[in-house]
């Protein structure tokens, strides 16, 4: 189905069946022509970085919380991640860390908090990026947390929820023409298909932009103090692209597009049907502090 | 590969380079690595720098490395300087091209900031000085900024230009991009479709047959109010111009070929600027 990215019956196969027909209530894209179709959580906190620019791992936590409770329509965080994950789950934890501007350790740790917490069994959690191949968790695993920051890219236009099933591949330069088009095919291998649960994308201090070899400047990340969760990738990328693209015309004083455009997030809705990138059919949620959102 | 292996590695491949001739005319790595200042405007380097090669780049340049593949680097020096307490530290991270025509495009890649005096051609934005000379590109990135930084940044540009001894000439199919209209810093060589699209995307499917065997310039013209852009491509043979003309038109291009050259008109405000622009492309009435 179009936009559905856990299929009942991918979610019953993983064995979590009670918690899948709850799972399911959650709006999903495709279910009514008429009403936004994926929720995403837009979550922010002034105080989440101190003046250091060091995250509060606290502020981190309960942000990442209040976000999974409004997604999944709970009051309390145990509830909202026992509908994600079930305690017989596998979980692999993909991160990203890119030396200039990684997934927060503080984050990492948070969710491998919660989902210890729903009763998955220590041996049964891993956290790894590079190594997602050949890490014999992510090996059986049976669910997935996707995190990652968000950033511009050389190939990809923006480095999103999408592109980071890249390590999952052996050639990830195979994927690099058409501005990295067929990113949302990684999401069909058997490794990944069906497993991914949540997407948590960093916006912390996003990268707007991207300059030299190493496209990293200090100029390019802002402090904006946010995190975009939701199990619609699709939806959560197409939410933080529109905050990178309000960002970089605030910055450079004109329309100044991501270049090349990151299209694999239309692509990875329309050709491989992980979910919907248009604003009208995204539900989003916005928690916490708004100032200068963007959105 | 592990940088510290890739260094040894190129150690061996250096000395064997030499006896073989078998490298860009001028100073070799090791020449330029040696010239370079352990110390500049009070910044130190960590030790005599890394060098990687066409496999362990990717490595050290995480998503970047086909860009200067692309261009036919064949190696990459890269040593961190240490600033004094309070300051970031700065990289220096000097390309070797196959050939000055490449140093040259790789340094087109990506033309925002003020231009500087280094080299055959330098360009400053906040934190990042990139210039070029002869076969080389070099770049040289602040991690943090401040105002000593910023000496130092120039300062390390121009000791970097200095170790290279050797100049070189841009390609000559720049200066076959017509004049009236043209905006001077958006031109780019390159030769293959990705990075193409990097620069003006342009679509999926490389219907112009760029290769590494194509030489390409790529320019943008505000004229008549509007604005288009002229890609023009030399072709390693007339057959391949030919195929390549044949695709363009059936994608909608406007474009004109001459010999193993190709203009293109791309994404033009107007189809009556596409027509103007082709008039003078490929230096002749159409």
């Amino acid at each position: 189905m179009k936009g559905k990215r856990l299929s009942r019956r991918d979610f019953l196969a993983a064995g979590s069946g009670a918690a899948a027909a709850t799972l399911l209530g959650v709006p999903r894209p495709g279910e009514s022509s008429d009403q936004p179709s994926s929720r995403v959580v837009l979550v922010r906190h002034e105080n989440v970085l101190g003046e250091d620019g060091q995250e509060d791992s606290a502020v981190l936590h309960e942000m990442l919380n209040r976000a999974v409770k409004a997604l999944m329509g709970e009051t309390e965080a145990a509830a909202a991640w026992r509908r994600l994950i079930s305690p017989s789950d596998v979980v692999g934890i993909k991160t990203n860390v890119w030396k200039f501007l990684r997934t927060p350790p503080a984050l990492e740790n948070a969710i491998r908090e919660e989902v210890l917490a729903v009763g998955v069994r220590p041996e049964d959690v891993a956290i790894d990026d590079r190594g997602v191949p050949s890490n014999p968790v992510f090996q059986r695993a049976t669910a997935i947390i996707n995190t990652r920051p968000m950033r511009t890219h050389h190939w990809s236009g923006l480095g999103t929820s999408i592109k980071n099933m890249i390590m999952f591949v052996p050639r990830p330069a195979d994927y690099h023409g058409d501005a990295c088009a067929p990113l949302g095919a990684i999401w069909n291998l058997p490794e990944v298909k069906g497993k991914v649960r949540l997407n948590v994308l960093v916006m912390l201090t996003p990268q707007f932009h991207g300059v030299g070899p190493h496209s990293y400047s200090p100029k390019h990340v802002w402090p904006y103090r946010g995190l975009i969760v939701g199990t619609d990738p699709v939806a959560v990328d197409a939410t933080g692209a529109r905050i990178i693209q309000a960002k970089r015309d605030l910055f450079f004083g004109e329309e100044r597009p991501i270049s090349p455009p990151p299209h694999h997030i239309e692509i990875a809705g329309e050709r491989y049907g992980l979910g919907v990138s248009d604003p009208a059919q995204i539900e989003l949620v916005r928690l916490g502090w708004m100032e200068e959102a963007l959105i | 590969m592990q940088a510290s292996s890739a260094a040894i590695g190129v150690l061996v491949c250096g000395g064997l380079m030499a006896c073989s001739g078998d490298g860009p005319a001028g100073d070799d790595l090791e020449g330029v690595r040696a010239a370079l200042p352990m110390e500049v405007a009070g910044w130190r380097a960590v030790d005599d720098g890394e060098v990687y090669d066409s496999e362990s780049i990717f490595a050290y340049i995480d998503g970047h490395a086909e860009v200067y593949l692309a261009y036919g680097m064949r190696r990459c020096l890269a040593r961190r300087y240490i600033g004094p307490q309070g300051e970031a530290d700065i990289v220096v991270d000097l390309f070797e091209l196959d050939s000055a025509a490449n140093a040259y495009g790789v340094f087109t890649h990506d033309r925002d900031g003020e231009a500087v005096d280094v080299g055959q051609g330098a360009l400053l934005r906040p934190g990042w000085l990139s210039f070029w000379k002869g076969p080389w590109f070099g770049s040289i990135y602040a991690e943090g900024e401040s105002e000593a930084s910023l000496i130092a940044v120039n300062a390390l540009a121009h000791a970097a230009a200095d170790a290279i001894s050797v100049e070189g000439e841009a390609p000559d199919l720049v200066g076959e991009l017509p004049a009236d209209g043209l905006d001077p810093r958006s031109v780019r060589f390159l030769h293959t479709w990705e990075i193409l699209n990097s620069a003006l995307f342009v679509g999926g499917e490389n219907i112009f047959s760029l290769s590494s065997e194509t030489d390409a310039v790529l320019g943008r013209y505000r004229r008549e109010g509007g604005e288009g852009w002229i890609l023009l491509v030399e072709y390693p043979d007339e057959a391949t111009a030919s195929v390549a003309e044949e695709n363009a038109r059936g994608g909608g291009y406007e474009s004109r070929r001459d010999g193993k050259r190709l203009a293109l008109v791309l994404k033009p405000a107007t189809p009556e600027l596409a027509d103007n622009l082709l008039v003078n492309a490929l230096g002749g009435a159409r």
